[in-house]
């Protein structure tokens, strides 16, 4: 009898172990899970609220409609109004394929809804929701376009950007892909190998190249460990491994200037290895590597080799930007911006203003620095630096007459295939109105030849036409 | 008689309550489908409820919480269906009435006759007659052979053999001694179940596989005395579940779909994640009767009625739900340890732990904390069968509850 | 105006139903203390004095006595107790003004009032020991 009673509550206490496990999960999942599992483009529940609402429009920084929604019958559709143009900065938001950058961080702010459901019961209790706001973009619609065309046919990315304030005039990323059309395309841009769905600005990770020698100049000017005089055979042994120079010759007697003016890899490689791989990380961190970059939309974090068993090799070659380094085209267009404003560098911004059905302004971004990445007088001196490069060195396609323009190019070695070709710069450099990155995927060219023309005709028209 | 009606008011007329509201509100919602029959319905239902509940605690010297407890489960559950589909939630008071009808019935048959510990041999027949039965007749449906339409009246034959299925072990093991002294008479019930198991596994019912299994393993567990044998059993039992996942693909879908739902969401996993994003929209409090959308999630008024009574009352309403179902089973549990009359008490303890493994199985998966399965919530899920089995089972439960004389013979 | 009322009536639910969730579990709690608790105002009952469990048939701890009331072994009577020393009908109880009486019916075995054997009727005092088969039970009148 005894027996049978335990044995029973045993099963009674198994049954009831199962039940409260139950409830547990219930409440794990909805505070944990619920969120996101609610945010999937196949909940249908979003849709529903969303088609009763008009979904704001987007502007650029002039006020020009770049995409907005319009009544289709019963439903609200979204037209695009340029296309390839925006697809990386505006994305889409489609029923069936979901949605995408703007579009998919935005969507409560587009809708005027909150994220939380509670609070929007009683928003709707009060005043029904019906129209969604408006995003008023950093962008500037003619450099965009014109940015886009400059780079037509080849692959890579462009940003060009305010140093001073952090607006993005504009963002490229090619190849791209047509929103308006993406339910026809969606098989071919899902297979196509060269991934139109990237946006490689801010998450195509590139080697730097020789760009990335302005890090190492201010890592060596900051440590006070530039040499005056450094023979350049056009190669360097280090560790037993030849390192050249582009083109093996050699540069002569060089100092700090002269090897930035002429890219000399030798000098820079032996510069990086007497700093050591701990005050080049410094430098390249604060300069945002290895960081996460805050930005409206998500950015990949670029990489500096820092940790682990790391020889002399490795150090030389990050030094010149190779080898472990990987870096975003919008990081390096913030490096040469944090140059351009004394050494402090602004936060990327794409939204301008947020404005109300009614058109009042609920929201507009606010300048901020988010990194001191160096002091004034070092900034200044690699302005100056960077002048010389443009004026007598490898970046002479970048000059514009009556205006000094800072620059720096880079030919990135690309294990998998043709280098890539980098420019970085802004003009002009006393007064930086426009700083900007450019890179051509795999474009078997230097960066001097190939890369710095096209930054010089952006900067030139942004110069020109963009005057707020 | 020590019961006194006044303990048991509280509970029945916040039952009341509960349903007139619930019951407003839906008239509300349908304000322009309505008609005269359905409110005379809507409002018999609760009166009946109400009755019944007043009636019970009068006239019985049992336990009184048990029909309370499934009458406000049933009120939940039939709340949910009637604002999902009008004509479903009219069916639906019609089985809950007959359901009750059933129960006073049962209640009243089974006590007064006596002997049913002695029908061990009539029980399997009939099982393995009903088997046999679903298997020449039986319609397909989603997958499983589940149902025999007979002159236009469709049942669940596994909703009778679940119960013909406890008598028959509870009669085993109260005849044991002379079931004991026959040859292979120890192995006789289980022999039984594996047979039934089997059955089960033709009809591809996995979920009433789950069921039977875990039943019988439970009840075994306790009465057993060849304690090797219950360990033997355990260990086949789970062999033979890891060798299904490896040979039968249907069982290997239904662990992957639990697993990661969304990378079939286009497919099998549909339901599943639409019963997700149900729970997900409904928070804690819900998102008010009438709404959200549950009608989202395919075949909701059967085995997904919970994720809608989570969508539209709330995490909390679901919690409640299976708090009741938690109570439910402990009083069966309790019902069982009072009971002298060794029959009746294998029989209270079959029935509770039915109730408990039913209900879990099916909330577990579809909040996709198990895998999922095709099985009812009982009192809860839409749908006859299920509703007039659960009721039935009650009754006995109901009888189990009072004092029984003890045979001796 | 629908709205409005589901999402007020949405908490009203979540209460209703906790509450009854709660009203039910404080019933089984105190059902689980074993004892039924004796309403204050019925004052008069019969009390088991031997252990439950060293009886081998069914009986309870409190038996109430209204105004007449019938032991026995038989399922007629108002106090069943299945002993078989006790006869079908075996003795009664019966309240005459505000007095209690115990009248053995020609039992086989008798009754004893505080050891004595009930011979016709007897009047029952507050605290008299009633013993009948095998059962010993305490007379209870607080009134």
């Amino acid at each position: 009898m005894e027996k049978e009673i335990k044995r029973i509550i045993t099963v009674l206490a198994g049954i009831c172990i199962l039940f409260v496990s139950l409830v547990v999960y219930l409440t794990y999942f909805q505070i944990f899970k619920a969120d996101k599992v609610k945010n999937s483009s196949y909940n249908k529940r979003l849709w529903i609220n969303e088609e009763k609402i008009l979904r704001g429009s987007i502007i650029d920084r002039n006020g020009k409609i770049l995409a907005y929604s319009e009544l289709n019958g019963e439903t609200y559709a979204r037209v695009y109004n340029y296309g390839n143009l925006y697809s990386h900065i505006i994305g889409y938001s489609y029923r069936d394929y979901g949605k995408s950058n703007l579009e998919l961080y935005y969507n409560n702010v587009l809708l005027n809804t909150s994220e939380s459901a509670a609070l929007n019961e009683l928003k709707n209790l009060v005043e029904p929701n019906s129209e969604g706001n408006t995003l008023k973009l950093t962008i500037d619609h003619h450099l965009q376009e014109y940015s886009r065309n400059q780079m037509k046919g080849k692959k890579g990315a462009i940003v060009a950007m305010n140093p001073s304030t952090g607006e993005i005039y504009a963002m490229v990323s090619l190849p791209d892909f047509n929103p308006s059309t993406l339910r026809e395309d969606w098989g071919n841009i899902v297979e196509d190998e060269n991934s139109p769905l990237l946006n490689r600005a801010i998450s195509g990770l590139y080697q730097p190249g020789s760009t990335f020698k302005v890090v190492t100049a201010i890592s060596a000017l900051e440590n006070n460990m530039y040499m005056e005089d450094y023979e350049c055979t056009g190669t360097a042994v280090v560790d037993g491994y030849p390192l050249k120079d582009y083109d093996g010759k050699g540069h002569g007697t060089v100092n700090l200037n002269e090897a930035l003016i002429y890219s000399c890899n030798p000098y820079f490689a032996e510069t990086g290895i007497k700093l050591g791989i701990d005050r080049l990380s410094e430098t390249a961190e604060k300069f945002l590597l290895n960081r996460e970059i805050p930005f409206d939309l998500p950015v990949k974090k670029s990489l500096f080799p820092k940790k682990g068993n790391i020889g002399k090799t490795d150090v030389a070659a990050a030094s010149i930007g190779q080898g472990k380094v990987l870096v975003t085209p919008l990081n390096m267009a913030l490096i040469a911006s944090g140059i351009a404003n004394k050494g402090d560098i602004m936060k990327p911004v794409l939204v301008k203003e947020v404005i109300s059905k009614d058109g009042k302004v609920i929201d507009s971004f606010k300048a901020e620095v988010i990194s001191r990445a160096t002091d004034i007088f070092t900034a200044n001196e690699l302005k100056n630096m960077m002048v010389d490069v443009v004026n007598k060195g490898t970046g002479k396609n970048a000059r514009i007459s009556n205006i000094r323009v800072a620059g720096k190019t880079g030919t990135a070695e690309n294990p998998s295939g043709n280098d890539h070709a980098w420019f970085i710069g802004f003009a002009p450099a006393d007064d930086p109105k426009i700083a900007i990155a450019v890179i051509l995927e795999e474009e078997g060219s230097t960066g001097g030849q190939k890369a710095a023309p096209i930054a010089r005709n952006i900067m030139l028209e942004a110069l020109n036409t963009i005057n707020n | 008689m020590l019961n006194r009606g006044v303990n048991y008011k509280i509970p029945r007329n916040l039952l009341f309550l509960f349903e007139s509201i619930a019951l407003f509100l839906m008239f509300m919602y349908y304000r322009n489908a309505l008609d005269r029959s359905t409110i005379i319905y809507g409002l018999s239902l609760i009166f009946i409820i109400y009755i019944s509940n007043l009636i019970l605690s009068k006239i019985v010297s049992g336990d009184n919480y048990i029909f309370l407890i499934v009458t406000m489960l049933a009120s939940i559950g039939i709340i949910m269906i009637y604002r999902i589909n009008y004509e479903q939630g009219f069916k639906q008071i019609i089985w809950i009435s007959l359901g009750i009808v059933l129960f006073f019935a049962t209640y009243f048959i089974v006590k007064r006759i006596k002997g049913w510990e002695k029908l061990f041999l009539y029980y399997c027949l009939a099982s393995v007659f009903l088997f046999l039965a679903t298997l020449l007749l039986g319609r397909r449906f989603k997958g499983a052979i589940n149902w025999i339409s007979i002159g236009g009246i469709s049942f669940q034959p596994t909703e009778i053999i679940k119960i013909l299925a406890i008598l028959m072990i509870a009669s085993y093991y109260t005849n044991y001694d002379r079931f004991k002294e026959k040859k292979w008479g120890r192995y006789y019930l289980i022999g039984i179940m594996y047979l039934f198991v089997f059955f089960l596994f033709l009809q591809r019912d996995l979920g009433s596989v789950l069921i039977f299994c875990s039943l019988f393993l439970a009840l075994q567990y306790i009465y057993d005395e060849n304690r090797k044998l219950v360990l033997a059993n355990i260990v086949v039992l789970m062999f033979s579940g890891l060798l299904g996942y490896v040979i039968f693909p249907h069982v290997r879908i239904r662990f992957e779909t639990w697993i990661n739902p969304w990378e079939y969401i286009d497919t099998i996993g549909y339901q599943i994640t639409q019963s997700l994003f149900a729970i997900s929209e409904g928070g804690f409090f819900g998102t008010g009767l009438g709404l959200g959308h549950p009608d989202f999630i395919p075949e909701v008024s059967k085995d997904f009625i919970f994720s809608a009574i989570c969508e539209e009352m709330g995490i909390l309403t679901g919690i409640g739900v299976i708090m009741l179902f938690m109570i439910l089973v402990y009083r069966g549990f309790k019902i069982s340890i009072n009971q002298r009359n060794k029959f009746f008490r294998i029989v209270a303890l079959g029935i509770s732990i039915l109730f408990g493994i039913q209900s879990f199985i099916i909330f577990g998966g579809v909040i996709n904390m198990i895998p999922l399965t095709g099985i009812t919530i009982p009192f809860v899920s839409y749908g006859g069968s299920s509703m007039l089995s659960s009721f039935i089972a009650l009754g006995i439960l109901q009888v189990a509850s009072e004092e029984l004389d003890i045979e001796e013979d | 105006m629908f709205n409005i009322l589901s999402l007020v009536f949405k908490y009203v639910f979540i209460v209703i139903i906790y509450m009854f969730i709660f009203s039910i579990i404080k019933l089984i709690y105190l059902d689980i203390k074993g004892i039924r608790p004796i309403p204050a105002d019925s004052g008069t009952y019969l009390k088991l004095i031997n252990r439950k469990d060293t009886l081998p048939f069914k009986v309870k701890e409190y038996y109430p006595l209204e105004d007449n009331v019938f032991l026995g072994r038989g399922n007629d009577n108002e106090i069943v107790i299945k002993d078989p020393y006790i006869s079908k009908k075996h003795l009664r109880i019966v309240k005459d003004e505000d007095e209690y009486f115990l009248e053995d019916l020609k039992s086989a075995n008798g009754t004893y009032v505080n050891g004595d054997r009930v011979m016709d009727v007897v009047k029952l005092n507050n605290g008299d020991r009633i013993s009948v088969g095998q059962v010993e039970f305490l007379f209870v009148n607080k009134e």
